[in-house]
């Protein structure tokens, strides 16, 4: 497989993944804001800031008042802004259309058919009514996607690259929701004093995660703080757990770097190593330096993808680094400049 | 003009009779081999085909069998027009077409080779040395080299018209990088989807053997000393707008589909840069033009191209399909001579006729041109696509004294034939809700490797889609049709 489009593959995986995430935890917090048992987590401003956190890794000061349409916009369907779900979704789509030869025509029309419907879905319609139906065919359309990946394609290489990036997306998608909440359970409890550690947030966080009923089902009472962060960061059985997608990370790893000596700085050994790590931790472990630890998280999922870039994605010949070098200067004006001269090249 | 208002979706179609009908004779009498279709089509109600048609256009746009239009600010993507109606040859015009478009290819493979070693046939004065000393295409680099298996033009796309006279005719050859396959199988795909009790009643080759015979071709001419060769298609990359195309084929042969920048030459090979390093490459199906293949021999500041190709190509240790510098034989001016060249390497009759051309690079006939300019087309010879043909009749006086000036100027640069009467086509118009004439040519495409060949059964019939309109290049805004050829 070529390296450039092993790097299309891997983030096409990852964009479909990351589109998911910001539609549901946009839908889930402000559906559940709605009717929230206390006035901050009622608050409009509270979860449009709680959202842009997520969506666009912003913290609003607190002296700005920020409006219901413009931020749902902005985090929907503006094509400016790259966080949008509509940005991120091209995104998908591009990195598919450059690897359309890989993968399976059901997959391609399916990516394909998401693209169109995301990017006519009318703006006034989102804003006003419409962001239920329009982030629920979000989800759906994504889990659609997913499906295709995992039965229309071979399970080879190819998919396995896929696969590292849909899940490791996710492990840093649940991260950053596990992250964003907390702040917001601070906040709330900033305000209200400890009476509101009850279950409200961390019933949305699990369902911003999906998994609230497979936590009831499994621990059989409410939600609490620690049962919550056991089941999504450490219970494997838990399809959307940190632990399921370090294990799911390192069985496609596995695949890719096929049994091949692993060097000690690879992201094959680092996925390793945190994989062993996590096999016996206890929330015990983690509970009282929380935030360190979903930082320390969170930093470590990124160097993966930066180590993947470098194991895979980034093969030069030897001959040709020296000039790679020189090119990467001029790599912005590159793409115009291909564009313009790709477009003629047919009779 | 008459008027031909049998049923609810032909209720405009006018017949002219200045033009072959492929769907009328002149008795304005379904023609057999339409009969069966016809009466299909008689059934739907204008709702009916119009949700059918609606449909298939869906489908093309969810597939991303599309083109890409840039405007100002956005990208935009469109779906390259298509008819429903398909398009039927009998089988015995048919292996007239077939042996014709083969003896063409065969006949301009033999002179690449001529005119890239010693040049006999000018030598012996039967196609004049100003043709090839003043054509862009000319590759000085491919002199004396020997492309394995002695082939340069791979793939052709030669296109067709059907003139009045109901015979065929070739209008051009196409042998850099002709594109339009994908649209063959594109199109067929859409009509089994929308009509498939139709291919119950007509006997139709199928056209999905396109990439496997492809495969087979390019695979025939490898490098000396390969066993199993690696081979991948180059594309300039997803803004092309032949990209769908690209990757398509690398799909239907099981490819890779790589990019210039995927690519490096090390000691005297080419390799491309995969997950696991480099890989050796064998033969390379190549949709850059020449001038981008390479920037050190060919034009220094392009970057589709690999640097070093030309010099492991000229070693023999890749293969390049189609070969470069094929574009000096489908230059328009070198189509003229097409008769004495397939009589000079076949000893053979031409099977299909070329259609009269005037060279505004001779003095009488130049002269003939600029008095009647009115009754002829005026193409420039090393275009592609449509642009700058001038079709005389169209003009207005003032455009007609533009376009003399521009031929004076540099005739060498221009041909000129009678109008040709393209044959009409029933085309369905959205605006009218009904089938319309239009005028249809025909591409087909050949394939040739070392000891073998193939001719798609099929091609793709271009379709003008604005009324009286005589260009049918897509991007002039023409679509395209299924065309089925009939095994009996």
């Amino acid at each position: 497989m070529l390296a450039r489009v092993a790097n299309n593959l891997f983030w096409m995986g990852r964009y479909i993944e990351r589109s998911e995430h910001l539609a549901r935890f946009l839908s889930v917090n402000y559906f559940s804001s709605l009717d929230a048992p206390d006035e901050l987590s009622q608050s409009r401003q509270f979860v449009l800031r709680s959202v842009m956190y997520m969506s666009a890794n912003e913290i609003i000061d607190a002296d700005i008042t920020l409006e219901e349409e413009a931020v749902l916009f902005n985090v929907g369907l503006n094509q400016e802004k790259p966080y949008s779900i509509l940005s991120t979704f091209i995104n998908a789509h591009e990195n598919a259309r450059s690897s359309r030869d890989l993968i399976s025509t059901e997959l391609f029309e399916c990516i394909n058919r998401i693209n169109h419907t995301i990017k006519a879905y009318p703006i006034e319609q989102f804003v006003k009514s419409g962001l239920y139906d329009f982030t629920t065919i979000v989800t759906q359309s994504t889990s659609e996607a997913r499906s295709k990946i995992k039965s229309t394609l071979l399970h080879d290489e190819v998919y396995a690259i896929i696969m590292l990036g849909v899940n490791l997306e996710r492990a840093i998608q649940v991260s950053r929701i596990i992250n964003s909440k907390m702040s917001d359970v601070a906040a709330s409890k900033e305000l209200n004093g400890d009476s509101t550690e009850g279950s409200y947030q961390w019933s949305t966080l699990l369902k911003c995660v999906s998994t609230y009923d497979m936590m009831r089902r499994y621990y059989k009472k409410t939600p609490s703080r620690e049962t919550t962060l056991e089941f999504i960061i450490l219970n494997e059985k838990c399809p959307r757990s940190i632990k399921n997608c370090l294990s799911q990370i390192y069985k496609y790893i596995c695949i890719i770097s096929k049994n091949k000596e692993i060097a000690n700085d690879s992201a094959a050994f680092l996925i390793g190593k945190m994989k062993a790590e996590f096999e016996y931790k206890l929330i015990s472990d983690i509970n009282d330096n929380l935030e360190e630890f979903i930082a320390d998280l969170i930093e470590k999922l990124v160097l993966i993808a930066v180590k993947l870039e470098d194991n895979y994605f980034n093969i030069t010949d030897t001959v040709a680094v020296a000039k790679e070098e020189e090119k990467a200067e001029v790599k912005v004006e590159e793409k115009k400049d291909t564009k313009k001269e790709t477009q003629n090249q047919t009779q | 003009m008459k008027k031909t208002k049998t049923l609810p979706l032909f209720s405009t179609y006018d017949l002219d009779s200045r033009f072959y009908d492929e769907l009328f004779n002149k008795n304005e009498e379904i023609r057999s081999i339409y009969k069966t279709l016809f009466e299909i089509f008689g059934k739907y109600s204008v709702n009916e085909f119009d949700r059918l048609n609606k449909q298939a256009k869906d489908s093309f746009f969810n597939l991303g069998i599309t083109f890409q239009v840039y405007g100002e600010k956005e990208v935009k993507e469109q779906i390259f027009p298509f008819d429903l109606f398909p398009r039927i040859i009998n089988n015995k015009e048919w292996c007239t077409i077939e042996k014709g478009v083969l003896q063409r290819s065969k006949a301009l493979n033999l002179f690449l080779w001529d005119l890239y070693h010693d040049q006999k046939i000018i030598k012996q004065g039967i196609v004049p040395i100003d043709l090839i000393k003043s054509s862009i295409n000319f590759l000085p680099q491919m002199i004396g080299l020997d492309p394995p298996g002695g082939i340069y033009n791979h793939i052709s796309g030669t296109d067709l018209i059907k003139h009045s006279d109901g015979n065929y005719y070739v209008l051009e050859d196409n042998i850099r990088c002709p594109s339009g396959v994908s649209y063959v199988v594109g199109n067929r795909n859409a009509v089994k989807h929308a009509l498939f009790g139709v291919f119950n009643q007509y006997n139709t080759h199928t056209v999905v053997d396109y990439g496997a015979r492809l495969l087979e071709t390019i695979e025939s001419v490898k490098p000396n000393g390969v066993d199993a060769p690696v081979c991948v298609i180059i594309t300039p990359g997803v803004y092309n707008s032949a990209y769908y195309e690209h990757s398509f084929l690398a799909k239907q042969m099981g490819v890779v589909l790589v990019e210039g920048r995927d690519l490096f030459v090390e000691n005297g090979f080419v390799y491309m840069r995969t997950i696991y390093g480099p890989e050796k490459v064998d033969v390379i199906y190549r949709r850059v033009d020449d001038l981008f293949i390479d920037p050190l021999v060919f034009k220094k500041d392009s970057l589709l191209g690999v640097p070093g190709l030309f010099s492991v190509y000229q070693k023999g240790n890749v293969t390049l399909v189609n070969a470069p510098g094929t574009g000096v034989a489908d230059d328009k001016a070198v189509y003229t001579y097409m008769p004495e060249i397939i009589k000079y390497y076949l000893d053979e009759e031409p099977i299909l006729s070329n259609v009269h051309t005037y060279h505004c690079s001779r003095k009488d006939e130049l002269k003939y041109v600029i008095e009647n300019i009115d009754k002829l087309v005026i193409k420039p010879v090393d275009e592609s696509g449509g642009y700058g043909i001038s079709i005389g009749n169209k003009l207005t006086k003032e455009e007609i004294e533009k376009v003399k000036k521009t031929i004076l100027a540099e005739p060498r640069k221009y041909i000129a034939q009678p109008i040709m009467s393209l044959s009409t086509h029933p085309t369905y118009i959205d605006e009218n809700e009904s089938f319309e004439s239009r005028h249809v040519d025909l591409r087909t495409f050949t394939l040739l490797g070392k000891d073998v060949d193939f001719v798609l059964k099929g091609g793709l019939t271009r379709v003008a889609l604005k009324k009286g309109n005589l260009v049918v290049n897509s991007s002039q805004g023409g679509g395209s049709k299924d065309t089925w050829v009939l095994k009996k």
